[in-house]
C-alpha cells in the first residue's frame, strides 16, 4: 500500500523525462531539417527541381539521384580557387593571431614595465568599438597601403582583433610565477620561457583559440566582400553569393554550392568540435 | 630619484641590466607587444580616429579620396534628417527585438533541458551548436531556398494545412521575422554551450540544500539557476544585442532590404552609402552614430539585468 504514492510520482517522473527527450530530438530534428533539405535538393537532377517535394535520405528506391550540380561548379566556377584562398586567408589569420596575441599576452602578463596597464586598458577598451564601424575610414586605409584584393588587406585589419589578447591575457595571468622563477635561475632566457615553459602551458587554449579563429575569419563576409573586388581572389562566402545573386531559379546550385562551401568547415567541426565549443565557453566565462 | 631609477624602480637596478638607461625587462616588454600593438594601431586605432575625420568632410571627388572639403557637422545634420536612416533604424531594432530574446531564450532552454538527465547529449550538443559553424553566405542561400514560395520546403508543408501560405521573404510585415528566425536557427548554438557551461559549474549541493527546505522546480530556477548564471545571461544578452544591431548579410544576399524597404538595416544602409554612393563622410559619420546607439544600448542593458538581483 505504501509503495502506492512512490510509483505514481516514479511514473509522472519517466512521463516528465520522456517528454523532455521528445522536446530536445524534436528540436535537433527541425535544426537539422534545413541540412537535409539541402543535401537532398544538392542531387536532384533539374526537371524535378520544381517539384517542391524533399526527397528523403537516402533517395527512395526509383528516384533519380545526379552529380550535374557538383560537376557544373567544379567545371564551370571558380569554386576550387575559391576554397583555397580561403584556406590561405584563414589559415594566415589564424597563424599571425595566435603568434602575435600570444607574445603581448606574455608581455602583459609576465614581464614588468611601465606603462603595459595603460596599454591593455586601451585594448579592452577596443572592445566597445563595434568592428562595423570602422569599415569605411578602415577601407580607405588598407586601399592606401595598396592590399585591395590582396590577403593582407584581409588578414591584417582581422589580427587587429582584442579578443584573443584578452583571453590569452585572462589564462596567462593565473599560471603560477615559480615555473618561470625556477627556469630563470636555470639561466632560460625570455624567449625560452615563453617557447618552453608558457607555450606548452598554454597548448590547450592555445589551440581553442586557434580554432576558433579559423572558423570565424573562414566564415567572414562583409569585410572580404569590400577588399576582394577581383572573381579570383573571393573566398568561398563572397563566391557563394555571387554565383547565387540573380539567378534564385537554380536551387541544385545553390545547394551544392552550399555544401561545397560548408564541407570544409564542417569536417573541421566533427573532428574538432571539443576544442570549439570550449573556445565559445571561454568567452562566455570571462566575459 | 634619478632618472634611471624612476624607469627602473629603484630597488630593481642591482638586478637587471640596463640599456641606455631602461631596464632589459622594459625593452623586452615593449618589443614583446611591439608586433601586435603595430596591427591594433593601424587597422584599428588609426581607422576609429580617422573615421571622425571623415565624418566631418566630404568628398568632392569620387575617384580621388585625397581631395577633402571641411564641412562640420553638416554630415550628421544630414543624417538625422534623412529617412530612409530612420527607416533602416525602424527595421534593425525590429530585428533585434525579435532575434535577441529568442536567441537567448531558446538557449537557455535548451542548455537547461541538456543538462538534465539526458541520453545522448553530445550528439544534441553537436547538432545543437552545429549551425554557428556555416558561414553566413551558406545560410543565406539555404534560408531563400527554403522560404521560397514556388518551390520552398516551408511552404510545401504550410499547404497542407492552409490555403494560401505566406510569401515569407515578400510581405513587408513577414520579411523581419523571417530573417530573425533563420538568424536564431543559425546562431542560437553560440548560446546554447555559453549557458550550458554555466549551469555545469553550479555546485549540486546548493539544489540538494535548496531541496531540504522544499525548493524544487520554478523557485529553484529562480533562486539558484538564474542567479548562479548571471554572468553568463548579461555576456550573452549584450553580445548579441552587438551582433544583431550589426545584421548586414541577411537583408543584403535575401532581400537587398526589399520588400519597399521594409528589411533595410543600419549597418547594410552604411554599406550602401559608402560604397555604393561614395559618400564616405556620411557612411564614416553613420557609424559614429552606430556607436553611439550601442553605448546606449550597453548602458541600459547593464542597468536592467545588471543590477536586478543585487
Amino acid at each position: 500500500m505504501t509503495d502506492a504514492p512512490i510509483r505514481s510520482r516514479l511514473d509522472s517522473d519517466t512521463v516528465r523525462n520522456a517528454l523532455l527527450h521528445v522536446f530536445l530530438y524534436g528540436l535537433a530534428f527541425l535544426m537539422a531539417v534545413p541540412y537535409l533539405y539541402t543535401i537532398s535538393r544538392s542531387f536532384q537532377p533539374n526537371e524535378l527541381l520544381r517539384d517542391p517535394r524533399p526527397y528523403w535520405i537516402p533517395p527512395l528506391v526509383g528516384e533519380p539521384v545526379t552529380l550535374e550540380h557538383y560537376q557544373y561548379l567544379v567545371n564551370n566556377t571558380l569554386v576550387v580557387e575559391w576554397t583555397i584562398n580561403t584556406f590561405v586567408i584563414a589559415g594566415g589569420a589564424t597563424i599571425l593571431i595566435v603568434v602575435i596575441d600570444s607574445m603581448i599576452a606574455f608581455s602583459l602578463t609576465r614581464l614588468d614595465w611601465p606603462g603595459q596597464g595603460a596599454i591593455l586598458g586601451l585594448i579592452l577598451a577596443s572592445f566597445m568599438v563595434p568592428y562595423y564601424m570602422n569599415i569605411v575610414p578602415l577601407y580607405q586605409i588598407v586601399s592606401d597601403l595598396g592590399l585591395i584584393n590582396s590577403y593582407w588587406g584581409v588578414i591584417l585589419p582581422a589580427a587587429a582583433s582584442p579578443l584573443g589578447v584578452f583571453l590569452l591575457y585572462q589564462f596567462f595571468k593565473d599560471i603560477p610565477e615559480e615555473y618561470e622563477e625556477a627556469a630563470r635561475l636555470d639561466g632560460f632566457s625570455t624567449f625560452q620561457v615563453y617557447t618552453r615553459i608558457i607555450l606548452p602551458l598554454a597548448k590547450p587554449i592555445l589551440s581553442a583559440l586557434a580554432l576558433f579563429m579559423f572558423v570565424y575569419n573562414w566564415n567572414a563576409f562583409l569585410w572580404p566582400l569590400l577588399v576582394l573586388s577581383e572573381q579570383t581572389a573571393y573566398t568561398l562566402p563572397i563566391g557563394l553569393v555571387n554565383l547565387y545573386q540573380g539567378n534564385i531559379d537554380t536551387p541544385g546550385l545553390h545547394m551544392a554550392v552550399a555544401i561545397l562551401g560548408s564541407l570544409p568547415l564542417f569536417i573541421v567541426y566533427l573532428l574538432f568540435q571539443g576544442q570549439l565549443v570550449r573556445a565559445v565557453q571561454m568567452q562566455g566565462a570571462t566575459g | 630619484m634619478g632618472l634611471t631609477e624612476r624607469f627602473t624602480g629603484g630597488a630593481d637596478t642591482t638586478k637587471r641590466k640596463t640599456v641606455a638607461g631602461f631596464r632589459k625587462e622594459t625593452i623586452e616588454g615593449i618589443v614583446w607587444s611591439l608586433p601586435y600593438l603595430a596591427v591594433f594601431a593601424v587597422f584599428l586605432v588609426w581607422p576609429a580616429l580617422r573615421g571622425l575625420y571623415m565624418s566631418l568632410h566630404t568628398y568632392p571627388n569620387k575617384f580621388d579620396l585625397s581631395q577633402t572639403e571641411w564641412v562640420g557637422l553638416q554630415n550628421y545634420v544630414e543624417l538625422f534628417n534623412d529617412p530612409v536612416f530612420y527607416n533602416a533604424m525602424e527595421g534593425t531594432f525590429l530585428f533585434v527585438a525579435i532575434s535577441v530574446p529568442l536567441l537567448v531564450i531558446l538557449g537557455l532552454v535548451m542548455a537547461l533541458g541538456v543538462n538534465k538527465n539526458v541520453a545522448g547529449k553530445r550528439t544534441l550538443r553537436a547538432i545543437y551548436f552545429s549551425p554557428y559553424v556555416l558561414t553566413v553566405a551558406v545560410v543565406t542561400l539555404v534560408w531563400v531556398q527554403m522560404y521560397s514560395t514556388s518551390f520552398g520546403l516551408i511552404n510545401y508543408y504550410l499547404g497542407f494545412i492552409m490555403e494560401n501560405p505566406p510569401g515569407w521573404l515578400t510581405s513587408t510585415n513577414l520579411v523581419m521575422p523571417a530573417l530573425a528566425f533563420m538568424t536564431v536557427w543559425w546562431l542560437v548554438g553560440f548560446n546554447f554551450v555559453i549557458f550550458l557551461a554555466a549551469r555545469q559549474s553550479i555546485p549540486d549541493w546548493l539544489y540538494e540544500a535548496a531541496q531540504l527546505d522544499g525548493a524544487h522546480g520554478w523557485r529553484a530556477f529562480k533562486d539558484i539557476t538564474l542567479p548562479q548564471m548571471r554572468n553568463s545571461v548579461v555576456f550573452v544578452v549584450m553580445v548579441q544585442f552587438i551582433l544583431q544591431f550589426q545584421v548586414f548579410a541577411q537583408p543584403y544576399v535575401m532581400t537587398q532590404g526589399g520588400p519597399k524597404d521594409s528589411s533595410d538595416t543600419l549597418v547594410y544602409y552604411l554599406y550602401r552609402s559608402a560604397f555604393s554612393q561614395q559618400e564616405f563622410g556620411y557612411g564614416a559619420a553613420m557609424g559614429y552614430v552606430l556607436v553611439a546607439i550601442l553605448i546606449v544600448i550597453a548602458i541600459i542593458n547593464f542597468k536592467v539585468i545588471g543590477d536586478s538581483n543585487d
